[in-house]
This record gives structure tokens, C-alpha cells and sequence, in this order.
């Protein structure tokens, strides 16, 4: 990595950071507080043009195209490329048996560079990556954040994924890093074509932005915090219920 | 006073025994709604597939109406706001709240044909709702499950209606509230520009 990019590095992460100290100190934010709403309104509408004229009709060309077993493969692919951020992460978070389940998928799917499956999704391994570390961490999770081209995130998540990215480089050779960089357009296409259906929800809602940032953040929180976290949810939504219904 | 003592715990007993088993009736009514409302939705998906998009919507429209709970669900997503709306702005709300669920429902509708349902886990919440929990499984396994949880409650009838529905822990009543209230906020509570945001084709 050159010293320009060590230090573009180093002043995202800083960011991040600083950002993060304008959120409350405690870990959850609410949904309604929103500090950068109007920015963040202005980088949805430049992705949902992105989306709209570039990636979704890439991404419908793929699924009429590519038959669906190079489609699964190339998925199970970009999913072992992304297991040692799980297996470095779920170590940092001493989930021990994570960990060993993801080590172990790894090194199995690795015999055919993980485009096949060969344990057919029986191991089903938890996806962790330094955005959820940090979590553990108790570092707060900060405003909600649209950022261009990745979408949404919260600016733990955002610092957590410039780590994850950094990670990557760090262990693979320069070759792996040029391919990396070919698997970027791909993922997206792959992504989209997966949920090309509740995207397309979305923009019909009243109002898509909205909807972005709650689904985003319900199902963020539900794969940080899990049972804590959703128990607690339900608690909550029950006692409101309740009161509706007297 | 060991006769009193033995009465007591006698009536103790068979209070608890009925409570208990009320609870499980009850339980096994909240499951027994989903099971009977999945089974007609899929019946229905294979049954209205010739028909035209206007009569089909209206069909779904209907037996969603049966299994909903549209009052408390239009309440819910509004909020206080709720109180501040005309009798004639709540039921054209409800009116618009009922085409989105049926749209959400309609695209999926024909994938859900072809899946399986299986209930899981069910629990009593509190004093009225109930928790069922199912998954939807593809059995040709190309597609992830899905879990789902419904919260249902009973009316005054006694038939349990559902309340909220989540999939893989996202919230259908949080998610339309944030929405909702942010519009309503937006333009300090009037109504009817949010239904009119609502109405509009997209």
C-alpha cells in the first residue's frame, strides 16, 4: 500500500471516529435521529439513479443471461473471498465456535476456490465483521449515514467496512488485490440481482428513503445484538401493543 | 384448618390447570389461524393466477381483511398522530394502508406457491398477544429459509387476528410507522397529504 493511500486511510478511519462522537454515548441510536437527513436524502437519490440506470438493468441482463448454476457459483465465490474477514472477526468477538466453523468451511470450499459448496449450506456459520467487532466493543453506533455507491450505513459500519477492505489487502498478495478490485462490479451485480425484488419494493413505498434507513438498521441490529437485542425490541413493542389494544 | 388448607390448594389448583390450559387453547388457535391463512393464500395464488391485476388484487384484499387486525394496525403506524385525524381521513388511511399491504403481498404471492410453510415455536406475550413463529422453506433448496414471527391477538369475538408480521426480525408495523410519522411530522400532522402521498401512482 503507498503512503497516499496509508494516509487516505488513516484520515477515513479519523472520520469516522469523529463522526461517531456526534452520536450519544449510548450503543443504539434512535431511528429518528437523523443529523446528516438532508445530505443523506441527497447521496440516496444519486444511488437510486445509479441503481436504476446502471446497475439494474446490468443485473437483469445477468439473471436472463447466466444460467443460474454460474450464478450460484460465482455467489458461493464472493462468499469464501469474504470468510476470513468472518473468521478474523468472530476470533476478536471469542466466538470460538464460529470461528472453527468458519475456518473449517473455508479451507473445505477452498479445494474448488469456494464456487462450489461442497458441504451444501449445512454449516451454518454467523457472517462477522469489524463493524459488529466494534460493536462488542461498545463503541457507540453513531448517525445514519447514505454513502454513495455502498448505500446505507451507520458510521461504526462504515469505519468497520474501510477496516474489513484494509484487512483483505493486508493478507492477499498484489494479485489477489487486482482481483479483488474485478469482484467489486461483480458483487454489487450479484447482490442486486438477489434482492432485486425488495429494492424495487422500496422505491414504490411513499417513502423509499425512509424505508432504507429502517430496514437497514432493524436488520443490522438484529445481526449485532441477536437475542439481547431483539428480546428487548419485542419487550418494548409488546408494552406498546398492549396499550393499543385497551 | 388442614379442611381450609386443602380447599385452598384444591381451587388453587384447578385455577391454574385452566389458566394453563386456556393459554394453550389459545396458542394453538394463534397457530391454527396462520396454518388455515397460509393454506388459503396459497390456494388462492394458484386459483386467481388468470385472473386480470384489478380482480385479483380485490380478492387478496379480501382475505387479508379477514386475518388482519386493519384498526390496530392503522393505529399503530400513526401513532399519536392517530388522535389528531378526522373520522373520514382514518378510514381512507386505513383504505391506503390496506392497498400497500396487498401490493407487498401480491409480489410475493406467486413465490410463495411454490414454497412450504412450517410452524416452529409459539409463546403467550403479556396479557393478549401471542407470539407464532414458522419458516418458509423451498423444497428444492435453492432459496435461503425465511423466518418468520406473527403477533396476533384476539378480538372481541374471540378469533385471533394478526397484529404484526416479521421477516427475518424486521418489523412490517415499525417500518411503515417510521415512514408514516416522518411524513406526518414533516408536515406537521396533516393527514392528508400523507394519504395523498399514499394514493399516488407510482
Amino acid at each position: 500500500m503507498t503512503k497516499k493511500y496509508k494516509f487516505l486511510f488513516i484520515k477515513c478511519i479519523t472520520a469516522a471516529f469523529i463522526l461517531n462522537g456526534c452520536s450519544s454515548s449510548t450503543k443504539l441510536v434512535s431511528e429518528d435521529k437523523d443529523p446528516f437527513e438532508k445530505m443523506n436524502r441527497n447521496v440516496f437519490q444519486f444511488n437510486k439513479y445509479i441503481d436504476q440506470n446502471i446497475i439494474s438493468p446490468i443485473s437483469k441482463t445477468y439473471i436472463k443471461k447466466v444460467p443460474t448454476k454460474i450464478r450460484s457459483g460465482v455467489s458461493n465465490h464472493l462468499e469464501w473471498i469474504d470468510t476470513p474477514n468472518t473468521i478474523i472477526n468472530s476470533t476478536l468477538q471469542t466466538e470460538m465456535e464460529n470461528t472453527i466453523l468458519a475456518s473449517a468451511k473455508f479451507l473445505l470450499n477452498g479445494l474448488t476456490l469456494g464456487f462450489y459448496d461442497l458441504d451444501k449450506g449445512e454449516t451454518v456459520i454467523k457472517k462477522r465483521d469489524f463493524g459488529s467487532t466494534l460493536a462488542k466493543l461498545n463503541v457507540s453506533e453513531g448517525p445514519f449515514l447514505m454513502v454513495p455507491f455502498l448505500g446505507p450505513k451507520t458510521t461504526r459500519d462504515l469505519t468497520g467496512t474501510i477496516l474489513d477492505k484494509q484487512n483483505i489487502a493486508t493478507l492477499s498478495s498484489n494479485s489477489i488485490d487486482d482481483l479483488n478490485l474485478a469482484e467489486i462490479p461483480i458483487n454489487i451485480i450479484d447482490k442486486r440481482s438477489k434482492m432485486s425484488k425488495t429494492i424495487d419494493n422500496i422505491y414504490l413505498s411513499t417513502d423509499p428513503y425512509i424505508k432504507v434507513r429502517t430496514f437497514y438498521l432493524q436488520n443490522r441490529r438484529n445481526e449485532i445484538y441477536s437475542k439481547k437485542y431483539i428480546e428487548n425490541k419485542n419487550n418494548n413493542l409488546d408494552a406498546e401493543f398492549e396499550k393499543l389494544l385497551d | 384448618m388442614s379442611k381450609f388448607l386443602n380447599y385452598t390448594f384444591l381451587i388453587f389448583l384447578i385455577f391454574n390447570v385452566n389458566i394453563a390450559k386456556s393459554f394453550s387453547d389459545n396458542l394453538k388457535m394463534g397457530e391454527a389461524t396462520i396454518q388455515q391463512m397460509i393454506i388459503e393464500a396459497q390456494k388462492h395464488a394458484i386459483n386467481t393466477i388468470k385472473l386480470e391485476a384489478n380482480e385479483r388484487s380485490k380478492k387478496i384484499a379480501l382475505l387479508i381483511k379477514k386475518y388482519i387486525n386493519l384498526d390496530f394496525m392503522s393505529k399503530a403506524t400513526t401513532g399519536t398522530f392517530w388522535k389528531k385525524a378526522s373520522e373520514t381521513q382514518r378510514e381512507k388511511y386505513k383504505t391506503a394502508l390496506l392497498k400497500q399491504i396487498v401490493l407487498t403481498i401480491e409480489e410475493h404471492l406467486n413465490t410463495l406457491a411454490t414454497l412450504s410453510y412450517k410452524p416452529t415455536k409459539s409463546e403467550r406475550r403479556g396479557k393478549k398477544l401471542i407470539y407464532v413463529r414458522g419458516l418458509i422453506e423451498d423444497p428444492n433448496k435453492k432459496k435461503p429459509d425465511v423466518n418468520l414471527l406473527w403477533k396476533l391477538a384476539a378480538n372481541k369475538n374471540g378469533s385471533f387476528l394478526i397484529l404484526d408480521l416479521e421477516i427475518e426480525g424486521i418489523s412490517l408495523v415499525s417500518s411503515q410507522k417510521a415512514e408514516t410519522v416522518s411524513i406526518l411530522r414533516k408536515n406537521r400532522g396533516n393527514f392528508d397529504i400523507l394519504l395523498n402521498k399514499m394514493t399516488r401512482e407510482k
